[in-house]
C-alpha cells in the first residue's frame, strides 16, 4: 500500500488548507468564545466539494473518496476542528445513506446534502450504556406500515441545525437506522449543551414523542450490523480531527520555542523542549499512517475495523497527551485562553486543548477499541 | 495521622464540602476571584494555617498542612491554589525575615488576607535569573521598577513579595527580596489573565513604577533575593503536589459515580476498564505518599530538595494523566459538564510553581550528584 496522494487528492488537500486560512482562522476564536454555528459557511464548504467526498460516485468530484475526505478533515482542523466535527457527522449521514439507503433516499438526500441543502446528524448514543438498555432508550414499535418511535438519544452533534437525522432506534433486540427529517412532528431538539471544546458545532439530546415514520425511513433493511460498522469508520474520521489539532499545536509550539529566549538562547536549542516536540510530532505521525492506513482500506471496501480500532485505542493514550506536552513547551502562554494586554498573540492553544480532547472521547462499553483489536489477533 | 491531624482533616473536608464545592463550578465559568471563599474561611483562621503561634497563627505542622491543601484541591484547585500561593510568599518571610517582618507579614493572614509571590517576569519564566526589576537604594528606600507577571492573587493580595535586582551586573547574585505592602504609589496592577484551568485564581501582570518601599522591607541582605526563592519554593513546591493529589482524587471519584449510574451493577464494563480505574488510585496514591514522605521529611529537618520537586512533578503528572483518562472514559457526559474543569486545572498546575521540567533539572541534580560517602561507589576496575 502506498501513502502517496494521487495529483487529485493533493488538490482537495490544498483546498482545504486554503479554504481554512481565508474562511476558518480569521473567525475560529470568535466561533468559539461565543459559541457560535456558522450557518453561512455550509454553502461555502459544499461549494469546495468537502460536503460530499464520501460519497464519491455521487458528488462526482474528482478524487473524492475516503482518503481525500480525512485529507481535508485534518486540514481543517488544523485551524478550527469544529467545522469539521460537523462535517464529519454531515459525511457519516451521507456515506450510510448512499451504502445502506434505497433508491428513493439516495434521490432524497444525497444531493442536497452533497450541495449542503441539507445538513445531517447521527444519533446513536442512549442514557443508558448499550442503547436499548436503559429508561429512556429509543424504541420503534411497528404499526401498520410503519414504525412509532419513542425514547432520547444522547449527545447528538449537529442537534438543532441539521436537517436530517440518521436515528438509530431499538426494534425487539437490534439496533436499526432510521431517516428522519428534522421537524418531524414529536421530534424535539433538548437546551443545547455547553461543550468543553469545539463549541462551534451543536451538542443536544433529541427526544421522541410519539414520533411516526414510514416504512421508506428505515436505512438498510434491519440490519443490526450498519452502527457499528458507521462507528467504526467515524472514528477513523473523527482521529483526523485529532491529528490536525495536534499538527498545528506542534506548528505553533515550534515557533513559540524559536523564538522564546530562556538561558541566553532560544528554548529550541534546550534538549529537554527537543524531545517534547521530538515525541509529539512522532506520535502524530504514528497515528497519521493508521489513519491513512484505514482509511484506504475503508476506501478500497476492505476490511478495516481491527485497524481503525488501533487507531482509536492509539490516540486513546496519545490524543491529549500530545496537547498536554505542547502546552508545556509555551508555559504560561499555553494556558491563555486571551491574549494577555502585554504580550503579542496568538495564542491558540489552549482552545486546542479543549478541543482535542472531544475527539478520544468513549461514550459506550462498545466503544472500547482494546476489544476488537484483541478480537482480531486471536 | 494522629488523632489532631485527622480532626484538622475532618474540619477541612467539612469546609470544603459546604464552602468550596457548591460554587467551584460558577466561579470557574466566570472566571472572577472567588472572594467570598476569604469571608467564609475567616472564623477558621486557614488562611494563617502556616503561621507559626507566636505570630498567631494556627502553626500547623507541614503534614497537616498537606491534609488540608489536599482537601482544599479535592474541592476546587484554583481555591486551593489562593491559600498554597499565600503560604508560598509567607515562607520566604519566615526563612529570610526578621522579627518585625515576620510579624508584619503574618498579620494580614491572621485576617484572611493574603500575600503574592512576585519572582517571574515577561523575560524570566523559568530562567527566573533573566528579570529586569531594579531596586535601587535611595535613603532609607528602595525603588523598585519593573514588570511582573504570571502572579498568583497578583491583584487580589494585601502583601506581597516582590524580587528585583540590587545589583543587575551580577545576574542571580543581584537579586533581592522585598515586601511590598499593596497600594503604594506607583503600584500598577493589570487585569486578569483569562486561563485555561484554574481560572478563578486570579493571575496577573503588574508593574511597578518608581514604587518607594523602605529599607526595612527588604529580606535578609542585597544579594539574598535568589537563595530566598529557592528555599522558598522547595517548602511550597509539595503544597502543589498536595492540590493535585486531591484534584486527581476527586476526579476518579466523580468519574466512579458516573459509571456506576451510568452502568447497572450486572453489566458494569469488565477488567478494561476496572484496571483503568485501578491505575488511576495507583498512581494517585503513589503521589500521596511521595508528598506525605517529603513533608516527614521536611518535620524532621531532614534534606527535601530532591523529594520535594518529586511531589510536585509527580503529583501534578498523576493528577493530568487522572483527568485525561477520565474523561475519555466518561465520554461526551464529561464533555459537556463541568468535569471539564478538573483537566484544564491540571494542566495550569504542570506549568506553575517552575514547570515540570525545572522539577526534573532538580531531581536530576540530585540524582547525579556523587554518592555519598557512607556508601562509596565500587572502584572501578576491582574484582
Amino acid at each position: 500500500m502506498t501513502y502517496c496522494l494521487t495529483e487529485a487528492q493533493q488538490i482537495l488537500g490544498q483546498r482545504a488548507r486554503d479554504f481554512a486560512s481565508e474562511f476558518l482562522d480569521p473567525i475560529l476564536a470568535d466561533l468559539d468564545h461565543g459559541r457560535i454555528f456558522p450557518k453561512a459557511l455550509i454553502g461555502r464548504l459544499a461549494a469546495h466539494d468537502f460536503l460530499g467526498l464520501m460519497v464519491p460516485e455521487q458528488s462526482g468530484v474528482a478524487g473524492a473518496g475516503f482518503v481525500s475526505h480525512i485529507e481535508v478533515v485534518q486540514a481543517l482542523s488544523r485551524s478550527c476542528p469544529a467545522i469539521a466535527s460537523v462535517i464529519n457527522n454531515h459525511a457519516l449521514v451521507a456515506y450510510a445513506i448512499a451504502h445502506w439507503g434505497s433508491l428513493s433516499q439516495k434521490a432524497a438526500y444525497l444531493p442536497a446534502m452533497i450541495k449542503g441543502e441539507k445538513l445531517g446528524a447521527v444519533a446513536v448514543q442512549e442514557e443508558g450504556p448499550i442503547p436499548g438498555d436503559g429508561p429512556e432508550a429509543l424504541l420503534a414499535v411497528r404499526q401498520g406500515s410503519g414504525f412509532i418511535l419513542n425514547g432520547t438519544k444522547t449527545f447528538v452533534r449537529n442537534a438543532g441545525v441539521a436537517d436530517v437525522y440518521l436515528v438509530f432506534a431499538t426494534i425487539r433486540s437490534g439496533l436499526t437506522g432510521f431517516v428522519v427529517d428534522a421537524g418531524t412532528a414529536g421530534l424535539s431538539v433538548g437546551p443545547r449543551l455547553e461543550t468543553m471544546g469545539l463549541r462551534a458545532c451543536p451538542v443536544a439530546d433529541l427526544s421522541f414523542k410519539n414520533v411516526a415514520v414510514s416504512e421508506t425511513a428505515v436505512l438498510g433493511g434491519e440490519d443490526p450490523s450498519v452502527a457499528g460498522q458507521l462507528l467504526a469508520i467515524g472514528a477513523v474520521a473523527e482521529a483526523a480531527q485529532t491529528v490536525g489539532i495536534a499538527r498545528a499545536a506542534v506548528s505553533h509550539a515550534v515557533e513559540y520555542a524559536k523564538h522564546r529566549v530562556q538561558f541566553r538562547h532560544p528554548i529550541a536549542r534546550l534538549q529537554a523542549i527537543q524531545t517534547l516536540l521530538a515525541e509529539t510530532v512522532t506520535d502524530s505521525h504514528m497515528a497519521w499512517l493508521g489513519i491513512r492506513h484505514a482509511a484506504q482500506l475503508i476506501e478500497d471496501g476492505a476490511p478495516f475495523e481491527a485497524e481503525a480500532a488501533m487507531v482509536k485505542l492509539f490516540l486513546g493514550r496519545f490524543g491529549s497527551k500530545m496537547l498536554i506536552d505542547a502546552i508545556q513547551i509555551e508555559g504560561g502562554m499555553g494556558i491563555c485562553e486571551v491574549v494577555p494586554k502585554h504580550i503579542s498573540g496568538p495564542l491558540p492553544l489552549a482552545r486546542m486543548f479543549r478541543d482535542i480532547a472531544g475527539t478520544t472521547l468513549l461514550d459506550a462499553p462498545d466503544d472500547f477499541p482494546d476489544k476488537v483489536v484483541a478480537a482480531a489477533v486471536s | 495521622m494522629n488523632p489532631g491531624q485527622a480532626a484538622v482533616r475532618q474540619s477541612a473536608k467539612e469546609f470544603v464540602a459546604g464552602n468550596i464545592i457548591p460554587y467551584a463550578e460558577y466561579y470557574d465559568k466566570t472566571g472572577d476571584f472567588h472572594a467570598y471563599l476569604l469571608e467564609a474561611a475567616r472564623p477558621t483562621g486557614i488562611f494563617a494555617m502556616a503561621v507559626p503561634t507566636e505570630y498567631g497563627g494556627l502553626g500547623y505542622c507541614p503534614l497537616t498542612q498537606a491534609l488540608v491543601l489536599e482537601e482544599w484541591g479535592y474541592g476546587c484547585a484554583a481555591m486551593g491554589t489562593t491559600l498554597s500561593a499565600s503560604i508560598l510568599s509567607m515562607e520566604a518571610v519566615l526563612i529570610a525575615g526578621n522579627e518585625d517582618q515576620k510579624r508584619r507579614f503574618c498579620k494580614p493572614m491572621l485576617d484572611a488576607g493574603i500575600g503574592a509571590f512576585a519572582l517571574t517576569e515577561p523575560a524570566a519564566g523559568s530562567d527566573a535569573s533573566a528579570g529586569v526589576a531594579t531596586a535601587v537604594k535611595s535613603g532609607n528606600d528602595y525603588i523598585l521598577n519593573g514588570p511582573k507577571c504570571w502572579i498568583t492573587n497578583g491583584g487580589v493580595a494585601s502583601v506581597y513579595v516582590v524580587f528585583a535586582a540590587t545589583d543587575p551586573a551580577r545576574g542571580a547574585k543581584g537579586l533581592s527580596a522585598f515586601i511590598v505592602e499593596r497600594g503604594l504609589p506607583g503600584f500598577m496592577p493589570g487585569d486578569r489573565e483569562e486561563k485555561l484551568g484554574l481560572r478563578s485564581s486570579n493571575t496577573t501582570f503588574f508593574f511597578l513604577k518608581d514604587v518607594r518601599v523602605p529599607a526595612a522591607n527588604l529580606l535578609g541582605q542585597e544579594g539574598d533575593g535568589m537563595k530566598i526563592a529557592m528555599e522558598t519554593l522547595d517548602i511550597a513546591r509539595p503544597a502543589i503536589g498536595a492540590l493535585a493529589v486531591g484534584l486527581a482524587q476527586r476526579c476518579l471519584d466523580e468519574c466512579v459515580k458516573h459509571l456506576r449510574r451510568r452502568y447497572p451493577a450486572k453489566s458494569f464494563p469488565g477488567e478494561t476498564l476496572q484496571f483503568e480505574l485501578a491505575d488511576m488510585q495507583i498512581e494517585i496514591e503513589g503521589a500521596r505518599q511521595a508528598q506525605h514522605h517529603t513533608m516527614a521529611l521536611r518535620e524532621a529537618k531532614l534534606p527535601f530538595t530532591k523529594e520535594s520537586a518529586v511531589a510536585k512533578t509527580l503529583g501534578t503528572a498523576v493528577a493530568m494523566n487522572v483527568t485525561s483518562r477520565a474523561m475519555r472514559l466518561m465520554g461526551s457526559h464529561a464533555y459537556t459538564s463541568e468535569f471539564g474543569k478538573f483537566m484544564r486545572d491540571a494542566k495550569v498546575m504542570q506549568i506553575y510553581e517552575g514547570t515540570n521540567q525545572i522539577q526534573r533539572l532538580v531531581i536530576a541534580r540530585s540524582v547525579l550528584a556523587p554518592p555519598r560517602a557512607a556508601a562509596p561507589a565500587p572502584t572501578v576496575g576491582a574484582k
